[in-house]
């Protein structure tokens, strides 16, 4: 049980297991109700992060931007194969790949920079609609994997927001204004682009933010 | 203003001095407010006040007796103080004329 009691630790911050076991340790609580006291704090803290709007909008674009990403990875993809018959141009097919490494890339960010703690939770949500695109997968002439496409770009922005990896102003405009162009370029702003719109300019209203608080310095 | 639990804590916290943390805390609670306190409500609660900025923790040190774990040390805030004076002065008058603070006999 004390092992049970460890393992279910592993949800919380490491001062937070810390400080508990030791306290568990201290009080001479054992079995179920330790298992219990930490079970308790862990569904607690989740419910504490749940009241704020982070974690809700970091997984929605987690889901819906994944089920986005799949038609455009497997778009993409179909769309290579054009290009290796000569049914399409280079420009439009680079274009095209630009637009979704961009898409998946801001996308990954926004979801890790919004909440980190609900990582796992975005990252199900994200899982799933994946998963079962590759399962019922039928073209037999591309890889059921072609549809993943995006998650490498998704997962490496994820990452760099969950770190908070600094993004300037400028470097987050000029990709913002870089993918508005392409989208204008590759279709106009159909639903699917308004989608991808708001990542993109959420980087840079965070960027400012993040710039303006570092020029005020600490508190 | 606080709630009647972060009250609770903050009170208990202030009390206890140089040596409130954790386990101590959540033992003085119950030896004095005669109520169960779980470990998931004191700690969340802890950094609730902690990100308000009425508490501060820090890792202490690690005992035998906790087998080799550090504590989590909780001090109060000078607004942490505030907030508990605030609400302890609203509490008292609300309690103003009540039966049971002020002494008068209780009317139906």
């Amino acid at each position: 049980m004390r092992s049970l009691t460890e393992m279910a630790t592993i949800f919380l911050a490491p001062n937070d297991r810390e400080a508990v076991l030791g306290d568990l340790a201290e009080t001479g609580a054992s079995g179920w109700s330790a298992l219990r006291s930490v079970l308790g704090l862990v569904l607690r803290q989740q419910m504490e992060l749940w009241c704020a709007w982070q974690p809700w909008i970091a997984s929605s674009v987690a889901f819906a931007g994944s089920l986005l990403l799949l038609s455009v990875s497997f778009g993409l993809s179909v769309d290579s194969r054009h290009l290796l018959r000569g049914e399409r141009g280079y420009g439009s097919v680079l274009c095209e790949a630009l637009l979704m490494l961009s898409w998946a890339w801001t996308s990954g960010y926004v979801v890790g920079s919004l909440s980190a703690k609900t990582r796992w939770v975005s990252g199900i949500l994200c899982a799933i609609p994946c998963l079962s695109c590759v399962l019922r997968f039928h073209d037999t002439s591309l890889s059921r994997l072609c549809v993943l496409l995006f998650l490498l770009p998704a997962v490496v922005g994820a990452i760099q927001g969950v770190c908070r990896a600094r993004l300037f102003h400028g470097t987050a405009l000029t990709l913002a204004i870089a993918m508005t162009a392409l989208m204008l370029v590759l279709g106009g702003m159909y639903m699917r682009n308004w989608f991808f719109f708001l990542p993109a300019w959420w980087l840079v209203a965070h960027a400012e933010r993040s710039e303006l608080s570092n020029e005020k310095g600490p508190a | 203003m606080l709630g009647e639990f972060e009250y609770v804590l903050i009170t208990v916290a202030a009390g206890l001095g140089e040596s409130a943390y954790g386990a101590a805390i959540r033992e003085e609670i119950e030896k004095v407010a005669g109520r169960r306190c779980s470990i998931g409500a004191l700690y969340t609660t802890i950094e609730r006040l902690e990100k308000k900025g009425l508490l501060k923790t820090w890792m202490g040190e690690a005992t035998a007796q906790r087998g080799g774990r550090a504590k989590r040390m909780v001090r109060v805030t000078a607004k942490g103080m505030h907030a508990a004076k605030e609400f302890y002065e609203a509490m008292v008058r609300v309690s103003r004329n009540a039966s049971w603070a002020s002494g008068k006999p209780e009317r139906a």
